[in-house]
């Protein structure tokens, strides 16, 4: 019995100095292995008498188990601190970047398109394109303008022959639609126009523009100006106020100009109005049961009221200095 | 127009400030854009709408900031009428108009007595500041009156007239003006002249001719006051490119009505400063007095579209505070009488939107369209280019946007195994510039742009595309215009790093990872067809280096080097891949949805390798073909993990190390099954392109 207890607290010392995981398996081995102490002890249990037989057996036995879980528990210290030391020397500058990924953007248009196309879908506008390419019967003719009219000098138009020109104005779809649709309808597009005009930070010969128009009974200068602050919202965020000023374009009427209070100031965003009727009966549509109102954008504009850019010509000049920001 | 706020509140008492009066004729329809303190007090630079001819006048603003302001307009100044006068004029001259569609009206009045000299201080003074320079009495008077009415005048010196009389005719054939100018101007049998007997000595509402001009010596003088048609005198004008005061004003519309007084506004001014004495009467000929203009309006017409009631009150104040007359309202109808100075009121909306503006349109509340309409969204071609270029987006490139009007170039060219016809260029009528001179027949040229610009700065990576539309000319008048997206790159697609640059692959093959990855992504079934056969290569690209991509017998569009003579062009370092697909193939190429589901074998796969040896002519795309067929259906997956060249392979051949994985719906392969698929393939390499092994 004098040999267990011995055996037992000698082993406890020899786990508890141990610092390997490696040392400890030596004393698991050595103390508790088949051929082991404490099995060599137990196998003395023969020479003893047979009434001492059974406690000693208990006595071993209790002691093998607080042996193996002394065992255990060092183990798991060791395990941990031997984790704890490999993982230490693995330290990495977790401050230095990281492997390349290639990046490319959208263009700062594609992705103000695509703000725009999302809330007028929501307000149940249908996209359609029309050509760039445009005929002056769309173009001008069809929208109410008449010959010679001086409301041709804003619109400086490129031609390519008598007929045919580069469209000056989104708005050059409201006839094509017109044509093969019957109210009510929803229609928007978004497009490039070109003007000439000479380049400079508020000017392009080439630009985009949006162009939303509805027509149903009883549209009203209300029913636009309802659309046009849920959509300036939209785009602007938070409640946004809207304002009517009166203005001249050929193909509405009332012609109004609409502006946005954000941020302390009116923005003055584009041309809107009433379709004009001369355009709804020339298209077959019934005037006096159907009304419809117009309105345009420019994209280039919101995306600069937006991001505080002070110069048109970014837009198309494809510096990544530039288009790496967005 | 610049006017003075003293000048336009002496028909308008308004008792505000000016920025005040600004703001409410800019609400009015009449944008101030700018303010300006001057020695005259503060001037207004107003914008006018090219309907509203009647406010290039003080009086048309006086009369829209009157209504506006809601205080009375004072109207015209007074001044006695030449009609009421005994007709000693008509003693001296006489008016003849031989085309009265281009010349409605036409009044002269005489002034004898002549003392050229300078007009009053107060009268430069305004002149001054709504930007005219004073000259002498005579020509101040005409300007400040047609300031002030908007009714441009016209002095002749009445002694140089040949037989001292008007003809208003067009200018016959090689007809020749020297205007006021001094400029000699041919004249076209389209344009209207005011002649004497004999000769042409204006240019009808444009400018005047320097032979009748008043000089020191004139001692009688005929003022003309006109209305003439204004597509004519527009026209005229561009002909000649000769804007002045007068066409601006005539292009926009004068009122036919004020004609005479304002000759008569005139001599009152002449007279009264001294500057000569007017003979009483007048020369007027009206050979087509407009029929007035009668509207109704519809008070629920009016609401219906402003989403507003006004009250009666309010639409028929509105209307008469504008110079309209508003008689008997009968059942919530009007009968509005459009005054002569409004051409551009002609129908009913006209008039609600006149009461639309004076009301206020902050009267009108927002409220959202409600009812059946069309299904928001976005246009049909919208999904395809937005997957499109969300995929290039990921694949790392920039996505730009490059200009459609284009000078020609080298890289400018259409390809011709599109099918869009003859692919000749689209021309802009009369350009200005080479750069703005046609339209693009491709896209190449605006994404190859980007590179060197970006490269020219030292930014990269150099990685962009664009999707865009591209024209070319198919006959005499006709054309495509159709959408295409391009691509190109150059050198490394990400930045350098420290974790060492990746391996620079050849740049085609960047390219041709990018557009099979993006024809993958599409669900598009293409193949890349090697130049030669039947087709001519593209001469932008690289004879050696490019390929045509095909679908179905349809060619989707070009992948290849960029010809290094371009590139060198383009003042480039490196090789430059570039790509062009038609979006229309490639929508009918790609199956948007996908397919349907196909089960999956749930037996293990067997992987294997196999190198044939081939001479250096044939391509990957023929040994991949054979190694499909050969191995049949149990052929899972095939990928090249090697390609080699040089010792120990004998000169002119090349390896290709390809992976095959077997895989069955069934059951599991046996050794067996693998084997018998290889050795096909091996038997089938060796018999169609004379391919060896190592293991021969």
């Amino acid at each position: 019995m004098e040999e267990l207890t011995r055996l037992a607290d000698e082993a406890a010392a020899e786990v508890t100095a141990a610092e390997s995981t490696q040392a400890v398996a030596a004393i698991e081995a050595r103390y508790l292995g088949g051929k082991g102490s404490l099995q060599a002890l137990l196998r003395t249990i023969g020479a003893l008498p047979a009434d001492e037989r059974p406690r000693f057996g208990a006595a071993v036995n209790a002691a093998r188990a607080r042996l193996e879980a002394a065992i255990a528990e060092r183990k798991e210290t060791l395990a941990r601190l031997e984790r704890e030391t490999e993982l230490a020397s693995e330290a990495l500058d977790v401050s230095l970047p990281g492997v390349p990924i290639p990046r490319g953007r959208y263009h700062p248009l594609t992705a103000t398109a695509r703000r725009i196309t999302a809330a007028l879908a929501g307000l149940g506008f249908e996209f359609v394109d029309g050509p760039e390419l445009e005929d002056y019967e769309h173009n001008f003719a069809a929208l109410n303008y008449p010959e010679e009219h001086p409301a041709f000098d804003e619109q400086m138009t490129f031609y390519i022959d008598d007929q045919r020109l580069m469209r000056t104005q989104t708005t050059a779809l409201q006839g094509r639609v017109m044509c093969d649709r019957t109210p009510p309808f929803r229609i928007a597009t978004i497009g490039r126009c070109f003007r000439y005009e000479a380049v400079d930070a508020t000017h392009h010969h080439t630009f985009h523009q949006v162009d939303v128009f509805m027509v149903d009974e009883g549209v009203s200068l209300s029913h636009l100006k309802g659309t046009l602050k849920r959509f300036a919202s939209e785009m602007f965020g938070g409640d946004v106020q809207v304002r009517f000023r009166p203005d001249y374009f050929p193909f509405v009427e009332p012609g109004v100009d609409y502006a946005v209070f954000w941020r302390g100031r009116w923005l003055e965003l584009g041309g809107a109005g009433l379709i004009h009727p001369n355009i709804l009966e020339a298209h077959g549509i019934d005037s006096e049961r159907y009304s419809g109102f117009a309105f345009g954008l420019g994209v280039e504009r919101i995306h600069m009221i937006r991001h505080g850019v002070n110069d048109l010509r970014h837009y198309l000049e494809n510096d990544l200095r530039f288009l790496s920001q967005f | 127009m610049r006017l003075p706020v003293e000048w336009i509140t002496a028909y308008a008492p308004l008792d505000l400030g000016s920025e005040a009066i600004a703001s409410r004729l800019t609400m009015a329809g009449l944008e101030v854009e700018a303010t300006e303190e001057t020695d005259a007090g503060v001037v207004l630079d107003i914008k006018v709408t090219p309907n509203r001819g009647d406010c290039l006048s003080v009086l048309g603003v006086a009369r829209e900031l009157a209504a506006a302001g809601r205080t009375p307009y004072l109207g015209a100044p007074q001044c006695p009428s030449s009609e009421d006068e005994p007709p000693d004029a008509a003693l001296h001259t006489g008016v003849t108009i031989e085309d009265p569609d281009l010349c409605p009206r036409y009044a002269a009045r005489i002034v004898e007595n002549l003392r050229l000299g300078e007009s009053p201080a107060w009268m430069q003074r305004r002149l001054v500041a709504a930007g005219m320079r004073p000259i002498s009495n005579i020509v101040d008077i005409t300007n400040y009156v047609m300031l002030e009415t908007g009714q441009p005048l016209h002095a002749f010196d009445y002694e140089t007239l040949r037989e001292r009389r008007i003809v208003v005719r067009r200018a016959r054939p090689d007809e020749l003006l020297v205007s006021l100018d001094g400029v000699t101007r041919p004249l076209g049998t389209e344009m209207l002249v005011i002649a004497d007997a004999e000769r042409p000595v204006a240019i009808a509402g444009v400018m005047g001719g320097a032979d009748t001009e008043i000089t020191q010596a004139t001692r009688t003088l005929l003022l003309e006051s006109a209305h003439f048609d204004w597509k004519s005198i527009r026209r005229t004008a561009r002909i000649l490119g000769l804007g002045t005061e007068a066409s601006y004003r005539f292009e926009r519309g004068v009122d036919p009505d004020g004609v005479v007084y304002a000759a008569d506004l005139a001599c009152r001014l002449i007279s009264e400063t001294g500057s000569g004495t007017p003979v009483p009467g007048v020369v007027d000929e009206y050979p087509r007095r407009p029929a007035p203009v009668r509207l109704r309006l519809r008070q629920s017409r009016c609401s219906e579209l402003m989403g507003y009631v006004p009250t009666e009150d309010e639409i028929a104040g509105s209307l008469m505070a504008l110079g309209f007359s508003v008689a008997g309202e009968t059942g919530g109808v009007f009968e509005v009488g459009v005054p002569s100075w409004r051409r551009d009121v002609t129908r009913e909306v006209d008039l609600v939107e006149e009461v639309a503006r004076i009301v206020g349109y902050e009267r009108i509340p927002e409220r959202l369209p409600s009812g059946a309409t069309t299904q928001g969204g976005d246009a049909p071609g919208g999904a395809l280019r937005n997957s499109i270029r969300e995929f290039l987006v990921g694949a790392g490139l920039q996505e730009v946007k490059c200009h459609t009007l284009v000078a020609p170039s080298g890289l400018d060219q259409p390809e011709p195994s599109l099918g869009y016809g003859d692919g000749a260029r689209i021309h802009i009528r009369s350009a200005l510039s080479a750069e703005l001179s046609g339209l693009r027949r491709s896209l190449l040229p605006g994404v190859c742009d980007a590179l060197r610009r970006n490269a020219r700065h030292g930014l990269g990576p150099l990685a962009f595309f664009e999707i865009g539309a591209v024209f070319s000319s198919t006959g005499p008048a006709t054309h495509v215009e159709r959408e295409a997206v391009a691509g190109a790159m150059c050198g490394p697609m990400s930045e350098r790093s420290w974790l060492g640059a990746t391996r620079g692959a050849e740049a085609f093959f960047v390219g041709s990872g990018v557009v099979r990855a993006l024809l993958t992504s599409l669900h598009a079934d293409a193949a890349c067809e090697v130049a030669g056969g039947d087709w001519e290569p593209d001469a932008r690209l690289h004879p050696q280096r490019q390929t045509r991509i095909v679908s179905g017998g349809r060619t989707l569009g070009i992948l290849g080097e960029l010809h290094p003579a371009q590139q060198a062009e383009l003042r480039l370092r490196d090789r430059c891949v570039v790509f062009e697909l038609d979006l229309a193939a490639l929508a009918s190429a790609s199956h948007a949805d996908g397919g349907s589901f196909v089960p999956f074998s749930r037996y293990p796969a067997v992987t294997r390798d196999l190198a044939p040896r081939v001479s250096r002519g044939v391509p990957y795309e023929a040994v991949r073909g054979i190694v499909r067929r050969a191995a049949g259906d149990i052929l899972e997956r095939l990928a090249l993990t090697d390609v080699f060249e040089g010792p120990p392979l004998a000169e002119g051949l090349k390896s290709f190390t390809v992976s095959l994985t077997f895989r069955s719906a069934d059951r599991t392969l046996s050794e067996a099954d693998v084997e018998a698929a290889l050795t096909q393939a091996r038997d089938r390499l060796r018999s169609e392109v004379g391919a060896t092994f190592q293991e021969d």
